[in-house]
């Protein structure tokens, strides 16, 4: 096990940003942090990261209790380094800038140089070693930050947005590096993202954060909407004032929605299937993930549905197909 | 007019001379003046980076009691630095009034708050990001404080030339704990009071082109490491 985290909260003033009860982090495989801003991603990540110390709870990593006091701290966040979103790196060449971690480490010289190649090689950057390191473009600071974090050979390497500040081409290529980075250097990772999309193609598991809470699988499709009421006393929830969906809630107003992905049920275009409460749509992704499919319909707002392997086999399921697809009362939630 | 240019043709000429009086009183002022500002850095530099980076209860009157007190005048230093050496004083017995090292003890007291405020200013605008890079990297707490040096360099070097500023052209503290001693404690500012006085204006003159020349270097110095910093 890698960590174990037990009754976390974490507050700024009369705020509480992260209340986790508990979360385990297993070695050696890439997990991502989903959630929107503000959603304690990038609080979790630095606590992770032993740079911030939380208000209550404890946190194991490896077996050990952390402190967050002492130098002991310093030694074990020595195996842990955080690659920041949008990363600076410190007014001086990409070499000085990558030998600053090997240096504190006490490695020598001639072993420096060799290390800084081999992860400058990996980024990419090797053209870029005797370049002032303040004059690149974002794309290249955020490779020269992943290679200053790897060249310390951690054994987790923590992303906070990695491409969040890139192009899309250079999106492909740092996916492609943490992709690399987990199975040939055998790194832990984990990366916040608010892109469900990059977190289910890249990561074995998605953890996903809503106002500082692990929330469950099934808050995968949060949307904002209105309460309305019908003639008959009937709820519905009016999402982008384009998809009507009845609810149970006593609330009223502005909410949020929840659809659980899980629950969704979909048709073919044509043939048998409910006719009230059915919405069309068309599959515009598809994502393999670890335990079965992700199919995303546009239905006028992009819905995420999670389909068993067998199921998407069975029904010869594609990308462009038209489907008609129905939210049963059960899948949806108002928070 | 004609008079200004006659005394600045003879202190050019008092300078050329090389006469041993008058870079004696050039060396004893830039001994004190480094002295005092090598003192008050090595003492207000990790003050300042400690201000600014812990939390602690009062820090912000703290902060504006240093603010106020680079506008400390340099009479109020001499006398209560006067209070402590005379002989009747707390510390009279060490025999500290009119040398160079009572001098270097007022000058350090002016010019702490200088560096210190500097200090805060410069690293309490640094980007939060260095450290949180430095410490993930594997940094302790005195190699964080070292990159954050290292990324306000600028900003606490300009501070200490300041300071040196403040010191080198001041004249209270080097009047009322120096005494103006001819060989001994003479600096350039109490010798152009004293030719002031004396109704002699060529030595003042050489000796505040000398001041101008040696603040010219030094920034000059300056902007020539920024410079080639690239910064």
């Amino acid at each position: 096990m890698l960590y174990e985290v037990k009754d976390l909260k974490k507050t700024y003033g009369d705020r509480t940003v992260l209340d986790i009860p508990e979360l385990i982090l297993e070695r050696g495989i890439i997990y991502s942090l989903l959630g929107p801003n503000g959603s304690g991603k990038t609080t979790l990540l630095e606590i992770l990261a032993l740079l911030v110390p939380p208000k209550t709870g404890e946190i194991r990593y490896e077996n050990t209790r952390i402190d967050f006091i002492g130098d002991n701290l310093t030694s074990l966040r020595r195996e842990i380094v955080m690659v920041q979103q949008d990363p600076v790196l410190f007014t001086t060449s990409v070499y000085k800038n990558l030998e600053f971690g090997l240096k504190i480490r006490g490695v020598s010289k001639r072993e420096r140089g060799m290390l800084i190649r081999e992860s400058l090689d990996l980024v990419k950057m090797h053209d870029f070693v005797d370049a002032e390191a303040h004059k690149l473009s974002g794309g290249e600071t955020q490779r020269v930050a992943i290679a200053q974090a790897l060249v310390c050979s951690p054994k987790v390497m923590l992303f906070d947005e990695p491409t969040s500040s890139v192009d899309a081409e250079s999106q492909i290529d740092i996916e492609n590096i943490i992709r690399e980075i987990n199975s040939q250097k055998e790194i832990s990772v984990m990366f916040t993202t608010h892109n469900l999309t990059q977190a289910s193609r890249l990561s074995y598991k998605v953890i996903s954060l809503f106002e500082g809470r692990i929330a469950p699988q099934r808050f995968q499709n949060i949307f904002n909407g209105r309460i309305t009421t019908d003639g008959h006393g009937n709820r519905s929830c009016l999402i982008h004032d384009k998809i009507k969906l009845p609810v149970r809630t006593d609330k009223t107003g502005d909410v949020k929605l929840s659809i659980d992905p899980m629950k969704i049920m979909i048709f073919p275009d044509q043939g048998p299937g409910p006719e009230e409460n059915i919405f069309v749509g068309r599959v515009i992704q598809m994502i393999y993930e670890h335990d079965g499919v992700r199919a995303i319909a546009d239905i006028g707002v992009p819905l995420n549905i999670i389909l068993s392997r067998k199921e998407v086999k069975d029904r010869h399921l594609f990308v462009g197909d038209d489907l008609r697809i129905s939210c049963p009362s059960d899948a949806t939630e108002v928070l | 007019m004609d008079f200004l240019i006659d005394s600045f043709l003879s202190a050019i000429l008092i300078l050329w001379s090389f006469n041993p009086d008058v870079y004696f009183i050039i060396y004893v002022s830039l001994k004190v003046s480094l002295s005092a500002t090598l003192i008050a850095s090595l003492l207000g530099i990790p003050t300042g980076f400690m201000i600014s980076f812990k939390e602690f209860r009062g820090k912000r009157a703290v902060i504006i009691v240093l603010n106020s007190l680079m506008a400390l005048p340099t009479v109020v230093v001499g006398l209560l630095v006067y209070a402590f050496i005379c002989r009747k004083g707390l510390l009279g017995i060490l025999d500290l009034l009119y040398t160079q090292t009572a001098m270097v003890i007022g000058q350090v007291i002016l010019i702490f708050p200088i560096v210190t405020s500097l200090t805060i200013a410069a690293t309490s605008r640094v980007d939060e990001r260095y450290r949180k890079t430095a410490m993930t990297l594997g940094a302790g707490p005195l190699q964080t404080a070292l990159v954050i040096f290292r990324e306000t360099r600028f900003g606490i070097i300009a501070g200490v030339i300041a300071a040196f500023g403040r010191v080198i052209s001041e004249i209270g503290i080097s009047m009322m704990l120096g005494g103006n001693a001819k060989g001994y404690t003479r600096t350039m500012t109490t010798a152009m009071a004293l030719e002031y006085d004396k109704g002699e204006f060529v030595l003042g003159v050489a000796l505040g082109m000398v001041l101008l020349l040696i603040s010219l270097t030094i920034n000059i110095f300056f902007k020539y490491i920024q410079g080639r910093s690239g910064a």
